[in-house]
């Protein structure tokens, strides 16, 4: 397994030097000069040609990109030109906001996903098996922007029952103040015991979290099922069943262990997946992640920010894809012994 | 069993007391204003700020002067400065400044910090640095006196009224330098004081209690800039009474918001105007008759009707109307097919290279729209014109080299400081190298009568204006562009805001000034 993972490791370095060609390729043919960005709305030609100068465009591109290499190789980002701030801060400040959305939204999808599942292929063609198909689909159906802009409307425009945008209400977030310890406002707030930032941190989650959810939710309730039922038609079920073993036990010991495998992959697969439209939910509620940072670094030519921004996410995608590989090794004991 | 269940009562006493102690309310505030915002400040250094960043530089500093908005009797209110004058060559301007007024970090404003300000400003040589950039001398005989001399005559009240880099800032400040700055750091006089900026999620302007201009019970003592990128939210924000302000109105939406019963929304002048600037280097643009008979393709009204929904006035000149110097005789071309028709075949040019092309950009509905639609007229006269959207810096940077510079090129244009020689030396006065003069015109004779103005705006505006108008006939019968939109600013705001006066000098609310 250890050996497995170093090979992996490896693999990984090799893939992330590879995107960052890519992503380096790209941004130099593209058209569009990221200069005036960070000049403002009027720049003399000595303004721009410093500009250039310092940001290295008047170099050739293989110069430019091994100058950008050995920069990364420092743990150096560069400065975003649409923020003016390093970009290593930016994502630094942004991660957490992204995990803190992602993960949630990821905890509620197993949690609902799951049992939903496995009550479909029970209950196979009842009732209970075309709600949660169709409300799933549902959820996969729409994009992601309209659900959030739906439960928007729904939830703050109607109802009134949720905040519209940002993490926290900006009142709170100055007048409660808390320490940034993890950076994700729930945890923070908590151990602040600080009871009203958290209840705004919370209620500012609600709708977006929700949306990532509903938009996510159908492809692990699907997968669920179709394992499970896959694992239901197995000779081992049969002769659990013929020996009078319990439903619960059937179910929930037998079957839904032989689902591990696929459901460990889906959850990886689902977790990418959000890590994508978070960009639209961030997008759509002022979310200070990385997916709203990436949006606005795109529509501005902002080289060093979306590099960035892409390396990091790759990278995590990266990690858990591994993380998801080498749980294999510890839910199926077959694995281990080969 | 018992203990176990005492110990979790103990547990569950012990995180009931941690919530509910929260954390004491710190800075207190009753009466706050929320503005939605398109998008963060990105350079807090008031010397090189020059993009967004004018919502928070105009309420947490100030400079010399104020300009007033057009209609005012008096062209400026005093701000740090409460008298001035020029000599009379011009070259030399006399400042007093108010005295007793503190910056928000406690160190005093006099000459010295003013001297320091202007100076380092130019001596960076960041954002829009330039406007200083004729200044030979500054000096601070005494604590409330400032001399700034000149090289040449220039508008040094105008350049001191700048909506960027002309704001007073600490002198202690300006020592921790622009990374201090960029923290979200200030030390001004303004009204406000900046209590906290969480990047890309709020800024709080707190109120400045040692305020020179003083409080009353009405002021909002708090304002709340939020970076918000979606128009859809703002709306939605505003119909909430969550932000009184919102920045993006769509144009399509005045109207309907305006109905809303806590909602106005009306659309007044801006300096911003837009135009299509036409090469008149390259062929058959090089043509003068050419040139004019594209201008009479354009149709105004319906431009300004129906693609830009009426926010919008059609343009005269260069010139903004609403702007001093703006020469009131001009009047559009006017859209005539048939005198078009009748200079192109003056023109001389063949009717075989009737063809030009025409370059903007292309997320733009309102240049799209424009374009489609001259493209469709210019047809009918047997004008063939091809479109090139782009990006800015992409159909920019094909503009200044004469080789790849289309026949037509988009270009919106507002002042760094209020005057209209920006408009008159950016986009026409001759360039070796051209950087905003796509039009690539060059006209000794039209350069020298602007400089003349240029050269008599601090001492004899009168005179300046003089010239000002006769440069602004010598565009227009050149047919140096097609100018053809003054935009209006379109406004969406809570209906219970008073006092609210905008101000096309500013790309800001000054909150001190407003109340509910």
């Amino acid at each position: 397994m250890w050996r497995y993972a170093a090979q992996r490791l490896m693999l990984l370095i090799g893939i992330l030097f590879g995107v960052l060609v890519i992503t380096f390729a790209l941004s130099r043919i593209l058209p569009g000069s990221p200069v005036e960005m960070m000049l403002g709305h009027r720049p003399t030609q000595e303004q721009i040609d410093e500009a250039k100068a310092q940001l290295g465009l008047n170099q050739s591109i293989p110069n430019q990109f091994i100058r950008y290499v050995s920069d990364v190789a420092r743990g150096d980002f560069g400065i975003s030109l649409r923020t003016g701030q390093p970009v290593l801060n930016d994502l630094a400040d942004r991660m957490m906001a992204t995990f803190e959305l992602t993960t949630l939204a990821l905890i509620i999808v197993v949690l609902l996903g799951v049992p939903l599942g496995v009550a479909s292929a029970v209950r196979r063609n009842t009732m209970v098996d075309h709600c949660a198909r169709g409300f799933s689909i549902a959820g996969a159906a729409l994009p992601v922007f309209l659900i959030g802009m739906i439960l928007q409307m729904i939830f703050y425009g109607g109802l009134k029952w949720f905040p519209l945008q940002a993490r926290m209400d900006a009142a709170i977030l100055y007048d409660y103040p808390f320490d940034r310890v993890t950076g994700l406002y729930l945890v923070d707030t908590l151990l602040a015991g600080n009871w009203i930032a958290f209840k705004s941190a919370l209620s500012h989650l609600v709708l977006p979290v929700l949306t990532l959810t509903l938009a996510a939710l159908a492809v692990v309730t699907r997968i669920t099922r179709n394992t499970m039922v896959e694992a239901l038609a197995e000779d081992f079920i049969r002769t659990a069943r013929a020996y009078g073993l319990s439903r619960r036990i059937i179910y929930f010991r037998y079957a839904l262990k032989a689902t591990l495998i696929p459901m460990l992959t889906v959850i990886g697969l689902t977790y990418g997946f959000m890590l994508g439209g978070s960009v639209v939910v961030e997008y759509v509620f002022d979310w200070p992640g990385l997916g709203g940072y990436v949006v606005g670094a795109i529509t501005k030519n902002d080289f060093p920010a979306v590099m960035g921004v892409t390396l990091l996410l790759a990278t995590t995608y990266l990690v858990i894809n591994l993380i998801v590989d080498l749980l294999y090794f510890v839910v199926d004991p077959r694995l281990r012994s080969s | 069993m018992r203990i176990k269940n005492l110990f979790a009562a103990y547990a569950a006493a012990v995180m009931s007391t941690v919530l509910v102690a929260s954390a004491p309310v710190v800075n207190a505030a009753s009466n706050p204003v929320t503005y939605a915002m398109y998008g963060d400040v990105k350079d807090w250094d008031p010397s090189i700020a020059f993009s967004l960043e004018v919502m928070m530089l105009a309420n947490v500093y100030e400079p010399l002067l104020w300009y007033n908005p057009p209609g005012s009797e008096q062209q400026f209110t005093p701000a740090l400065a409460t008298e001035w004058s020029v000599s009379d060559d011009g070259l030399t301007w006399t400042f007093k400044l108010r005295e007793g007024v503190q910056f928000h970090d406690g160190e005093p404003f006099n000459a010295e910090a003013a001297k320091m300000a202007i100076e380092r400003t130019k001596e960076m040589k960041k954002g829009a640095w330039y406007i200083w950039a004729d200044v030979a001398s500054i000096e601070a005989p005494d604590d409330s006196t400032l001399v700034i001399k000149t090289n040449d005559p220039q508008p040094i009240d105008l350049i001191a009224s700048s909506q960027y880099a002309a704001y007073m800032y600490s002198p202690k400040a300006a020592e921790k330098g622009t990374d201090w700055f960029n923290e979200g750091n200030a030390a001004g006089t303004g009204p406000y004081k900046v209590g906290q900026w969480v990047k890309g999620q709020q800024i709080i302007l707190d109120k400045n209690e040692d305020y020179w201009g003083g409080w009353t019970d009405k002021n909002f003592d708090r304002v709340i800039l939020k970076p918000v990128t979606e128009n859809a939210t703002q709306v939605q924000m505003l119909k909430s009474g969550e932000a009184q302000f919102i920045s993006l109105v769509p144009s399509d939406m005045v109207a309907s918001l305006n109905n809303e019963a806590n909602i106005s929304s009306y659309a007044i002048p801006s300096w911003k105007n837009s135009q299509f600037l036409i090469n008149t280097k390259k062929s058959p643009t090089d043509n003068k008759k050419f040139r004019q008979a594209l201008t009479h393709l354009w149709d105004y009204d319906t431009v300004v009707n129906e693609i830009y929904a009426g926010h919008a006035e059609v343009g005269r000149g260069v010139v903004p109307a609403t702007l001093w110097g703006h020469h009131d005789g001009i009047q559009a071309p006017g859209f005539d097919p048939e005198k078009a028709k009748h200079l192109l075949k003056e023109s001389g040019v063949p009717e075989s290279e009737w063809k030009v092309t025409m370059a903007y950009i292309g997320t733009s509905e309102e240049y799209k729209n424009s374009a489609l639609l001259f493209q469709a007229n210019a047809a009918e006269a047997g004008v063939e014109v091809e479109l090139l959207p782009g990006e800015w810096g992409v159909i920019w940077d094909r503009a200044k080299n004469l080789e790849t510079a289309p026949n037509l090129q988009s270009m919106t244009w507002w002042p760094t400081y209020p005057t209209p020689n920006d408009w008159m030396i950016g986009l026409f006065r001759t360039e070796e190298k051209a950087l905003f003069n796509l039009s690539h015109y060059s006209n000794p004779e039209y350069d020298k009568i602007l400089d003349a103005g240029v050269a008599l705006e601090g001492s004899d505006r009168a005179k300046a204006i003089e010239n000002y108008h006769k440069a602004q006939q010598i565009l227009m019968d050149d047919a140096v562009a097609i100018f053809y939109a003054d935009i209006n600013t379109r406004i969406a705001r809570s209906s219970d805001i008073k006092g609210l006066e905008v101000n096309p000098a500013y790309n800001a609310v000054f909150f001190h000034r407003i109340h509910r």
